[in-house]
């Protein structure tokens, strides 16, 4: 196997001057880039909190007594901030990192429309991560990410709580703004001759994104707003016995967050399509299909928020909301058989972008199918608050959007360093993480069907076998993740690092056809965008690939060629451009 | 004064003309979102509202005032409008009238906002009550906020400010006064009429 240790030649002086300091990753910069990295380290530094968190709850969780925390509050405020991090510091800012960095890139822009904003949006998050983690200091949220009263006014008498509705409120703030953002630079910087159906499939991800952002996110700010007067200004807004009213809460709360689910798994949708068709070397099929269902899945997640509370709501309404919910599962079905059809056939390359792929493929399904499941209100009714739903969603947003996410650095981090990431410690990430991860939640299933109800410290005895296999699983899956982390690391600091050159997987869309890392302004000059970002496997494609090589120099070699090259020609013929 | 004059009438160049496109969107979109924190406090109001046996019937003094405040921040919007046009038509006496005409009346109907937030008519209704003051005092923070900010515009337009090329400032006021008319006639209705 050829193994390129050595500078590419054409790639390194181009690659050298684009280089940035550590220092200029720390200080305030409009430069989309250096804030697609800042939202990428943060959302990490949070993951590693948030999933420590994790551990302590799955360590808790190894025996039926209590053994970590002190008490039922503790553990209650261990699986509060895990959710919470999880969600709002760590996937939702990852996406925003995929999204500052790339969406310029794809678009063929010089930055976002307003670089200013972009950087304020960035650091509102820093500080209101911060002020939820000092809540430890004055009395830890305990209510669950959801926050229902009573439990988060009357129960819930630490400070921490406040601070926690605070900075979801800044969060949130942050969120709008980025989407906004989003949504101007798609809308109004398409280079010439890109119209919309022209856009890679990520960058319709996100606009669907921003725009589930700016409708729902304004929902919660309002129910945030009446939470923390109850809390703070004596009122009684969810206190029934004020003449309030807590199902009010769950309905602004749920507004927004069942919207929220899309906002964690569309850009995950978009990473998807670029990494399948590009490591399939194969066009995407239903191009179309993809772009507009993922408008369709923005709309119709805002008619299925009641789900969530089939036990709460009025019969009358539990009908329709089923429907509702069952009927989102077909614009997802028609990405996920478009997805199916696009590797179908295609010259795959099993890198480690596209094992993660392909492995959100698999688990995504199965939290999909427990999603229609759930919408079903027999069934519901039945494992409602069991741990069926806590295995639901992981495989959703873990299965989904975390393989996504890891799918999605090792597709793009030689754009963004220069570097390529190590393939075979990619691949041993890939295997232990997914059998794992399948190992931590499929049991979960099982548990939550025969009862054990969900965020307790203390169980049955008969629920401990299960809880055993999940512990030890989550801790091997905890552990999974500094393979990623060091490999990162390795990647930059080794001293026979592995140059990525401009376009180390021969891909189509625009953030390719540039230096590794981008300059400045991303582009040496104009950039031309390709006819058809996915149009692998034709002539001009690979006439425009060998343009751009002529024009940026070579790339890493070693995964989108054929181990002994017969001839430049052949080379390319075999890589399906 | 002749280089000035030049300027105005050089057209935008490519740059100037996606970022002002852009500043556009921002504020077009923006307002469709931020509408809705305003559209949650209904729902809220709402639902309060549906637990109640019988609102106490608002007495004169207390229904005409906000009658005539809403009265004044509509002719506020024209006025508004009317300060747009002038100063694309380099009209700045006009728009300086018609702007000062904005600011008055913002400025009566935020008296009666403060008025009617202080004096509020369900203060016996714990949470209508509460829900009437949250909504009357969130609609005012915007009025005073924007308003600030009109406020500066007029001033940077008595200092020269502005003309039919470069007026993005005062219609991007405009656009947010605007926003609190809207705002202020869905929380109106609901709190004044039905």
């Amino acid at each position: 196997m050829a193994t390129v240790t050595a500078p590419l030649p054409g790639s390194v002086t181009v690659h050298e001057e684009n280089r940035l300091r550590i220092s200029d990753y720390l200080k305030w910069s409009v430069d989309h880039k250096i804030i697609g990295v800042q939202y990428a380290v943060t959302a990490l530094f949070f993951f590693i909190i948030g999933g420590t968190l994790a551990m302590m709850i799955r360590w808790e969780l190894l025996t039926p007594a209590l053994d970590v925390a002190v008490d039922g509050t503790q553990y209650n405020q261990f699986f509060t901030m895990h959710g919470t991090i999880m969600i709002f510091l760590w996937i939702i800012p990852m996406w925003a990192a995929f999204g500052n960095y790339l969406v310029p890139l794809m678009l063929g822009a010089k930055d976002m429309a307003f670089p200013w904003l972009n950087a304020f949006a960035f650091w509102l998050i820093p500080p209101a991560g911060i002020l939820m983690i000092m809540g430890y200091f004055a009395g830890q949220a305990e209510a669950g990410w959801t926050s229902y009263p009573p439990l988060s006014t009357l129960f819930s008498p630490g400070d921490g709580q406040t601070m926690w509705a605070i900075s979801i409120h800044l969060l949130g703030l942050s969120s709008i703004l980025g989407a906004l953002n989003f949504i101007v630079t798609i809308r109004n910087m398409r280079p010439e001759g890109m119209g919309y159906f022209q856009m890679p499939l990520f960058v319709w991800s996100i606009l669907a994104t921003s725009i589930i952002i700016v409708m729902a996110t304004p929902f919660l700010a309002g129910g945030l707003t009446l939470l923390i007067l109850d809390r703070v200004a004596g009122t009684g807004f969810f206190n029934p016995a004020e003449g309030g009213n807590v199902i009010m809460w769950q309905n602004i709360f749920w507004f927004y967050s069942h919207p929220a689910v899309y906002i964690m798994v569309l850009p995950g949708f978009g990473v998807l399509s670029e990494i399948l068709s590009t490591h399939a070397r194969k066009s995407i099929f239903g191009y179309r299909a993809i772009a507009l269902s993922s408008l369709a899945i923005a709309l119709l997640g805002f008619t299925v928020w009641a789900h969530h509370m089939f036990t709460s709501l009025t019969p009358d309404l539990r009908i329709p909301f089923m429907l509702t919910s069952m009927i989102i599962a077909v614009p997802t079905g028609i990405k996920i058989f478009s997805w199916l059809a696009t590797v179908w056939g295609g010259k795959l390359r099993l890198t480690s972008a596209n094992l993660f792929a392909l492995g959100f493929l698999s688990m995504f399904v199965i939290g999909g199918i427990s999603g229609v499941m759930l919408a079903a209100v027999p069934f519901d009714l039945h494992v409602h608050d069991t741990y069926f739903v806590v295995s639901h969603f992981h495989f959703v947003l873990y299965g989904g959007s975390v393989l996504a996410i890891y799918g999605g650095i090792y597709h793009w981090f030689p754009k963004v360093t220069g570097y390529m990431l190590n393939e075979r410690l990619g691949k041993i990430h890939f295997w232990i993480t997914y059998i794992a991860f399948f190992f931590t939640f499929f049991p979960q299933h099982l548990v939550g069907m025969l009862g054990m109800p969900r965020r307790v410290a203390v169980y049955a005895p008969e629920f401990q076998p299960i809880n055993v296999i999940i512990s030890f699983s989550a801790f091997v899956l905890g552990l999974s993740t500094f393979i990623i982390l060091f490999n990162m690391v390795w990647s930059l600091v080794r001293k026979e690092k592995q140059i990525a050159g401009p376009n180390p997987w021969r891909a189509l869309t625009m953030e390719w056809a540039t230096s590794s890392p981008p300059p400045e302004h991303n582009f040496h000059g104009e950039p031309v965008p390709f006819k058809n970002p996915y149009g692998y496997g034709t002539e001009a494609a690979y006439h425009y690939l060998e343009e751009q090589e002529k024009e940026l120099g070579p790339s890493y070699p070693q995964t989108m060629e054929p181990h002994k090259k017969p001839s430049l020609v052949q080379a390319h013929a075999a890589s399906g451009d | 004064m002749a280089q000035q004059i030049r300027d105005n009438e050089r057209p935008l160049t490519r740059q100037e003309a996606l970022a002002l496109k852009n500043r556009r969107t921002l504020v077009t979109v923006f307002q469709m979102s931020w509408i809705l924190v305003f559209v949650s406090l209904v729902i809220v109001n709402l639902q309060i509202r549906s637990t109640i046996q019988d609102l106490p019937a608002l007495t004169p003094i207390q229904f005409i005032p906000p009658l005539l405040a809403t009265a004044a921040i509509l002719i506020s919007g024209w006025t508004a409008h009317q300060g747009v046009k002038a100063i694309r038509a380099n009209q700045r006496d006009t728009f300086l009238i018609q702007w000062r005409y904005t600011l008055v009346l913002g400025g009566a109907f935020l008296a009666v906002m403060i008025a009617i937030f202080i004096f509020n008519p369900y203060v016996g209704i714990p949470q209508y009550g509460a829900i009437f003051r949250v909504m009357i005092g969130y609609h005012a923070v915007h009025a005073l906020v924007i308003g600030g900010w009109m406020i500066q515009v007029f001033r940077n337009a008595q200092a020269g400010a502005y003309s039919p090329r470069d007026y993005w400032g005062v219609e991007a006021a405009a656009k947010l006064w605007y926003f609190v008319i809207i705002a202020w006639i869905l929380f109106y209705v609901v709190l004044f009429l039905i």
